[in-house]
């Protein structure tokens, strides 16, 4: 087809112009590309394969302004007829909302597609000139790395000429009709963007209202009194207020609304409480844990002070620009201050594996894990980004290289999990001062004991040289001790010594801590038989040194007599095995075994320590003993134990008392020395100088390293925050020091934007995004946009403090209105995400369960802080495991943010109402309602405690259902309540009534 | 979008972001539009039993497509049951006893240093039509052998039980992701209202490493965690206080009712309160069902010895009645079923599980005869009762372990790179063998398999596609088998 090109007519185009207005202004161009015409156009065009029809008509078309709707047309004709079916059949299996993986983020399905161009950043076509357009010189083979279509021959020349003529018509384009939804965000995503300068409104009442005006809504009437306390009281506490604050503010409300709302929010702003409420939320942020999950899942005792340093920042309102500061650098910033140094205990707050592994690559792929996890913490919290998702390639759906991952991780390259003793110089000096004499002491009495000592060794040593012995040595695959024939109803197995406590380097244990996986006692009558077994009757008692809470029979002294090398006794303290037999048995001989396995296996890796100094005694009434057998004359286990049985004998009397003495003045110096109260040792981490660079890992695996990275900022931001690198060896603290400042320079829009919307999520329910710790694509979107944007710089303009933000948003309209429910809005708006009313919500699960305490009038708010109280027996055997208790005990009447969260725990009350387990950041609570959130409030013996204090509060009282209702729902019972009430008393007592009231819907559902 | 409005209809409500659930809501009304129709007329009790009935019959979600199985049993033996001591035969193992592993002396594992080559020390015998080779130890479960795809092929990403475990159950390695059976109860719900979806039993000797994680929701809402029950472990908080009397009980629930009933009545567009009601209701029928089940004592004598509930061997009798527990269960149409046959890491490897790292004989001689008969019982009387008609049985461990001994040791160290679980019952073609070892069976070599496949496997059997079944969290949408998978199709029937 040999299409003209607009150039060479040029010239005659005003004439033609006019001529063709008149005869297409005849035609309903809308109605083109439905109607029959063009359709017969295309037929007739395709079938005859000439397209003269449609050439002649484009000839003429294609001469007239772009601006005219007959070229238009005719441009789309072409479009349809030519361009679109090549750009199907060649370009969308790529470059598509189809495709199944877009290439180059470029797509050529719409307009816009073209226009915004690919990863080049600039439009793939540039109308006219074809010479310019990126998409026709990759067709035609012009850009050297980039022939498209990729690994297929090249279009032919009429399609090139097509697309050529296609661009010089200035690429007509009918596919804008459909918005295509772009797959993933670039650089010019909203949240990415600087804060603006100016707002269309100057209140947050404005925003709100301008919304819900554009969506014919409107805000609620002002809540009644009752609920607005309530409300903010939990709000800013997460405590109910009692009966007499609810009744004083609501007579103040009456006479002056918004005074009475001012001392409101003051009076809760300031309390204590505050910070507890709002720390909590911040220690869901930071993934706040205190056991280290994975395997062992340890407990964590002293993370502690990190939350108290939480709750105290918060109650002081500390600037969050200096917070986030500590958090990532607290140790550097604050050298010397514990107070602050404590803040980067945030960094270690995390779970991590420390099962010890052997394996090398397993070790590679656990360091990596555990700074992943401080990088995903980082990211999440402070900056609303994934940058995790970009651990093994470049971030799916934000534009987040994977180098921006391991510029991270080069900031926290250095830190390792534990914990240090932080002290200011103050502390470690008077430390110094009051321990220093004690150990010099300490020093000099044990070397004067230690000299005596090796002058007795000496002389034990030459005595056990000299000694020849009768008997061979023992031996942990099977001892045989035996003796004249004599009755026994009981026979106990007394031992003094074990052979680890010879073993070169070994503690002295004297008997506790060795194993015995057999104990046989044999009859003197032939045939000989193990009258020990227990299938014979026989029953075994002995202490263990180890025990497993949820499998009692393990390590037990029943395995000795199981007839079976599986298992092994482990051998406690008193180190007695006492064996009762069903009859008399005459008996002369014992064996002893501790082996297990067939194969020639290591002391140390297998076996334990085996007794090596014992007594074998019989009893016929379990009261008097008599010795039979014993170690006499064994040959010791080894040099050390031959010298320590001589030493007990080479020691004169003289010497005994010396060491007597030593021993006295050791231990009272010890005492003095634990009298002395530690210096205060915290899980904050330790940092150490990084002895590599950081460098990218291909596919995130540790043993696969590409190019090297410095730590510095992270290029998604470049180009709103001032960007930073630093060198590669970089100082370790300097690192974190040079993040939080790029963190929180007042130019990187995101920290502002995500604490206000966490704010706001925390006063209403939802944020304004609904996704708190990822504003990026996957995330959802602003409802509020521009109001986000003025609480982030209203954030900036109170230097980064959240009081006084908290009072703008606690003070306007759309925070006071009521909850009430309107059909016509809940049509409009069903969950008020414009806050047409102010949405309803459950308490959360420490909510609950203070709320349960506080009416009860069992709650302890001192001491505020500390150790935790825990809501689980917590076990350790290797591993650890959680028991949740059955009884709740005064001790644990402490607010629910003081309980020690221990990672895969489950505490009753707590996590059925969604306590989340802390394996994540949970910067959303789940809100569920489950058959189990039922069963525990009914059953479990907490409500029935706190149903009983709660009756015994007006147990007195003859208005007791008032009272009752007064303290649970700070208001007076109806009628009716009182009538169902008393009934409900009469035959079923207080208790019954209170434990109902705590089951209550209107106890956990707030307006 | 509202999203509220696209939750699909469940017993339990919940507010909790779920945007991206692909589900489709199968019914003409969401739950909330069906409190919504309530008339007030009603009392409060009728209302909430009327509407936790009708919840009940619709609770059920569909599928993706049409289903060969609708309920799980997964029977797990943590510690790293030895694939190549139990069903993984590899008579090189016997020829090359005691030599150096080929290329791989002292190798280190996760203990450390490894010796020579170790054989089994049992004998390993034909089971079945198929002739399949499975060790002596287990000749009760042997006999099931032409039932049984076996997948020999398997791989993990982690030498550690506790992060094997999880990724056995979660395909993650690290906590915080929900277990399979979540996903599952996430995706059809339940099949019974008065029982819960996803019921895990764990041992008497405790719980698998890495404990409540392996039955854990992850970021998925609450109540598509596991429920933890036991023959020696009830429902937690599900009896009646011993103070309580039945009719204090009966009393207090209907005061409950008239103040809720009240509450909800001058709170209308909330939902939850009528929502939370109907909990109540539920909670009170589980107090019915679940000691009904878990009553063993109705089960007839020769189905007790047939389990051996009765056997003098403590934890054999303990893991039996588990095992009658689990048939109970899915016969009351829970959903997901995850039956544990030992428990964690001691002060003694291989103690309380299957961790044989340094006397595996004397371990097994131990484990299996606790694991053989009950289990084999279990596969039996659900096979009688036409039970594997829908009940898509799993075996799993997290990893395997070395055919080399420990040094100084007479047991075999964790191996990560090879390791064999098996499936059976709906869907499921017996008789199979799916990838294969080396002839040492250090290394998966043939059709390497992980378990990603595993579970997209076991999806498509439950007629859900694994790249569909997603649930948005902290960036993405997350899949139970993240970004991998493909179903094993010559192991469908």
């Amino acid at each position: 087809m040999n299409a003209p090109t607009t150039k060479d007519k040029r010239v005659n185009r005003a004439p033609l112009n006019r001529r063709m207005r008149k005869i297409f202004n005849q035609i309903q161009w809308s109605a083109l590309f439905a109607s029959p015409l063009l359709e017969s156009i295309v037929n007739t065009a395709s079938k005859d394969g000439t397209c003269k029809l449609l050439a002649s008509i484009l000839g003429v078309l294609a001469l007239l302004s772009a601006s005219s709707n007959a070229a238009d047309a005719a441009g789309m004709i072409f479009f349809e007829q030519r361009v679109r079916p090549l750009l199907v059949e060649h370009c969308y299996s790529c470059h598509s909302a189809e495709a199944k993986k877009l290439k180059g983020n470029l797509y050529l399905d719409s307009k816009a597609g073209w226009e915004k161009g690919g990863d080049s950043g600039t439009p793939a076509i540039i109308p006219g000139n074809p010479e310019e357009s990126l998409l026709i010189r990759t067709v035609q083979h012009l850009e050297e790395d980039l022939k498209m279509p990729p690994k297929k021959p090249k279009l032919s020349d009429p399609q090139l000429a097509d697309l050529l003529t296609w661009v010089r018509m200035g690429a007509p384009d009918p596919r804008d009709g459909a918005k295509i939804e772009a797959k993933r965000g670039d650089k010019s995503w909203w949240s990415l963007q600087p804060l603006p300068k100016t707002f269309s409104q100057d209140s947050i009442d404005g925003f709100i209202t301008a919304k819900l005006t554009e969506k014919g809504l409107r805000l609620n009437q002002p809540s009644e009194p009752r609920s607005l306390i309530r409300r903010m009281t939990y709000d800013l506490t997460g405590l109910p207020p009692t009966a007499e604050e609810v009744e004083t503010f609501s007579i103040a409300h009456q006479t002056n609304p918004r005074a009475a709302v001012e001392t409101l929010v003051d009076r809760l702003l300031a309390s204590p409480r505050y910070g507890e409420r709002w720390g909590r939320h911040w220690l869901d942020v930071v993934r706040f844990g205190e056991s280290n999950g994975f395997e062992r899942n340890f407990i964590i005792d002293d993370l502690w002070p990190f939350r108290d340093y939480v709750i105290k920042s918060i109650n002081a309102d500390k600037p969050f620009n200096q917070f986030i500061t500590e958090h990532l650098a607290g140790d550097v910033v604050g050298k010397d201050n514990p107070q602050i140094e404590v803040g980067s205990a945030f960094l270690v707050a995390g779970p991590y594996d420390d099962v010890g592994n052997q394996d090398i690559v397993a070790q590679k792929n656990i360091r990596a894990a555990t700074l992943d996890d401080m990088i995903t913490a980082t990211s999440g919290a402070f900056l609303g980004l994934t940058i995790n998702c970009a651990r093994c390639h470049n971030h799916k759906f934000d534009p987040i290289p994977t180098e921006d991952y391991y510029r991270l991780r080069a900031a926290f390259e250095g830190t390792v999990h534990g914990r240090r003793i932080v002290a200011d110089p103050m502390q470690l000096q008077a430390f110094s001062t009051t321990t220093t004499p004690l150990t010099t002491e300490l020093k000099e009495l044990e070397a004067q004991r230690s000299k005596l000592e090796q002058t007795i060794e000496k002389r034990a040593k030459d005595t056990f040289e000299a000694t020849k012995f009768t008997r061979p040595k023992i031996d942990p695959n099977g001892t045989d001790e035996s003796f004249t024939a004599t009755e026994a109803k009981h026979l106990r197995f007394v031992i003094h010594g074990l052979t680890g406590d010879y073993q070169p380097g070994a503690k002295l244990k004297r008997g506790g801590g060795g194993k015995l996986t057999e104990f046989q006692v044999w009859s003197s009558s032939e045939p000989t038989r193990n009258v020990a077994l227990a299938s014979n009757g026989t029953n075994a008692e002995g202490a263990k040194s180890s025990k497993a809470e949820d499998f009692p029979d393990a390590y037990g002294p029943q395995y000795c007599i199981d007839g079976m090398l599986g298992e092994a006794w482990f051998i406690g303290t008193p180190a007695v095995l006492t064996l009762s037999f069903a009859k008399v048995e005459t008996i002369n001989r014992i064996t002893f075994i501790n082996a297990r396995g067939d194969r020639t296996i290591e002391e140390g890796k297998v076996r334990g320590a085996t007794p090596c100094e014992y007594e074998i005694q019989v009893s016929m009434d379990g009261q008097s003993w008599r010795t039979v057998a014993s170690d006499e004359g064994r040959e010791p286990w080894t040099q050390a134990h031959g010298i320590e049985r001589f030493r007990r004998n080479s020691t004169t009397d003289e010497e005994q008392q010396k060491l007597g003495a030593f021993q006295k003045q050791i231990a009272q110096v010890q005492t003095k020395l634990n009298a002395v109260p530690a210096l205060p040792q915290m899980w904050v981490g330790m940092h150490t100088q990084p002895k590599e660079p950081t460098f990218v890992q291909k596919g995130g695996d540790p043993m696969k390293p590409s190019e090297a990275v410095v730590p510095a900022s992270l290029n998604v931001l470049d180009q709103v925050a001032k960007p930073y690198a630093l060198k590669a060896d970089a100082d370790e603290g300097q690192r974190r020091v040079a993040l939080a400042q790029w963190i929180t320079s007042n130019d990187n829009p995101l920290p502002p934007r995500v604490l206000a919307n966490r704010v706001w999520q925390h006063h209403f329910g939802t944020g304004i995004v609904d996704t708190p710790s990822d504003f990026g694509f996957l995330g959802s979107k602003p409802t509020h946009p521009e109001l986000l944007d003025y609480l982030a710089t209203r954030l900036l303009v109170h230097g980064w403090k959240l009081k006084p933000l908290h009072r703008e948003i606690l003070l306007s309209q759309t925070y006071q209105q009521s909850a009430s429910y309107r059909d016509e809005a809940a049509k409009e708006d069903k969950s008020a995400r414009l806050l047409w009313r102010f949405p309803p919500r459950r308490l959360s699960a420490e909510e609950i369960r203070d709320t349960m305490l506080a009416v009860a009038g069992k709650l302890q708010l001192e001491p505020m802080g500390g150790s935790g109280f825990r809501l689980y027996k917590f076990t350790q055997n290797n591993v650890s495991t959680y028991f949740p208790l059955e009884t709740h005990g005064p001790e644990t009447y402490r607010r629910a943010v003081y309980h020690q969260n221990a990672r895969a725990s489950v505490v009753d009350v707590l996590t059925d109402f969604d306590l989340p387990d802390i394996a994540f950041a949970a910067p959303k609570r789940a809100n569920t309602t489950t058959p189990l959130q039922a069963l525990t409030l009914l059953n479990h013996g907490f409500t029935l405690d706190m149903a009983n204090a709660l009756g015994s509060r007006v147990a007195k009282s003859e208005n007791a259902v008032s009272q009752i209702f007064r303290l649970t729902f700070q208001r007076p019972p109806t009628a009716k309540e009182h009538e169902a009430a008393t009934a409900l008393i009469n035959i079923h007592g207080l208790g019954a009534f209170c434990r109902a009231m705590l089951n209550t819907n209107e106890l956990i559902y707030l307006d | 979008m509202n999203v509220a409005d696209t939750l699909p209809v469940e017993i339990i409500s919940s507010t909790v972001n779920r945007p991206t659930c692909p589900m489709t809501t199968p019914l003409d009304f969401t739950r909330r539009q069906l409190l919504a129709q309530m008339t007030t007329g009603l009392t409060g009790v009728a209302l909430s039993r009327l509407c936790t009935h009708d919840l009940a019959a619709a609770t059920q979600q569909q599928p993706h497509f049409a289903p060969r199985a609708k309920q799980v049993l997964q029977i797990f033996c943590p510690g790293a049951a030895s694939h190549i001591d139990l069903w993984d035969h590899k008579p090189e193992l016997e020829k090359f006893h005691g030599t150096p592993m080929p290329g791989a002396e002292k190798e280190v594992t996760f203990q450390g240093k490894n010796g020579n080559l170790m054989k089994s020390p049992w004998a390993f015998a034909p089971a079945g039509q198929s002739g399949k080779m499975i060790s002596s130890m287990l000749p009760h479960i042997a006999k099931h052998a032409d039932e049984m795809a076996f997948i020999h092929s398997m791989t993990s990403r982690t030498n550690t039980h506790g992060p094997g475990c999880i990724y056995m159950n979660s395909c993650f390695t690290r906590e915080g992701f929900p277990s399979a059976g979540s996903w599952v109860s996430y995706a059809l719900g339940t099949a019974n209202e008065n029982m819960p979806t996803y019921v895990s039993i764990q041992d008497l000797r405790g719980e698998p490493p890495n404990g409540k994680a392996n039955w854990g929701n992850g970021f998925l809402p609450a109540q598509h965690q596991a429920v933890a029950m036991a023959a020696q472990q009830p429902l937690r908080n599900l009896a009646r206080p011993i103070s309580v009397t039945d009719d204090d009980e009966q009393a207090t629930r209907e005061f409950l009712n008239v103040l809720n009933t009240g509450h909800a009545a001058i709170h209308p567009g909330n939902d939850e309160l009528r929502a939370r009601m109907a909990a109540y209701e539920l909670a009170a029928k589980m107090q019915l069902t679940a000691p009904e089940v878990s009553n063993l004592s109705n089960e007839p004598a020769h189905i007790h010895s047939l389990y051996g509930t009765t056997d003098e061997n403590k934890l054999k009798a303990a893991y039996a009645k588990n095992c009658l527990l689990a048939r109970r269960f899915l016969e009351k149409g829970v959903r997901y079923v995850s039956l544990y046959c030992a428990s964690r890491a001691s002060n003694v490897d291989g103690l309380l599980n299957w961790d044989a790292h340094k006397t595996l004989k004397a371990d097994y001689e131990r484990h299996c005869p606790i694991f053989d008969q009950p289990t084999a019982a279990l596969l039996t009387d659900m096979k009688q009762r036409g039970m594997l008609d829908d009940v898509l049985v799993l075996w799993c461990t997290e990893f395997g372990r070395m055919p080399t001994h420990q040094e100084g040791t007479s047991g075999r160290d964790h191996n990560p790179d090879a390791f064999t679980t098996w499936m059976m019952g709906a869907g499921v073609k017996g008789g199979v063998s799916h990838g294969a070892t080396d002839e040492f069976g250090r290394r998966s070599v043939v059709d390497v398999t992980t378990v990603y496949d595993f579970y997209a496997t076991v999806l498509h059997l439950l007629g859900l596609d694994h790249e569909k079944l997603t649930h948005y969290h902290n960036g993405a949408n997350r899949r139970l088998t993240d970004v991998h998978g493909h179903v094993l199709k010559n192991i469908l029937a």
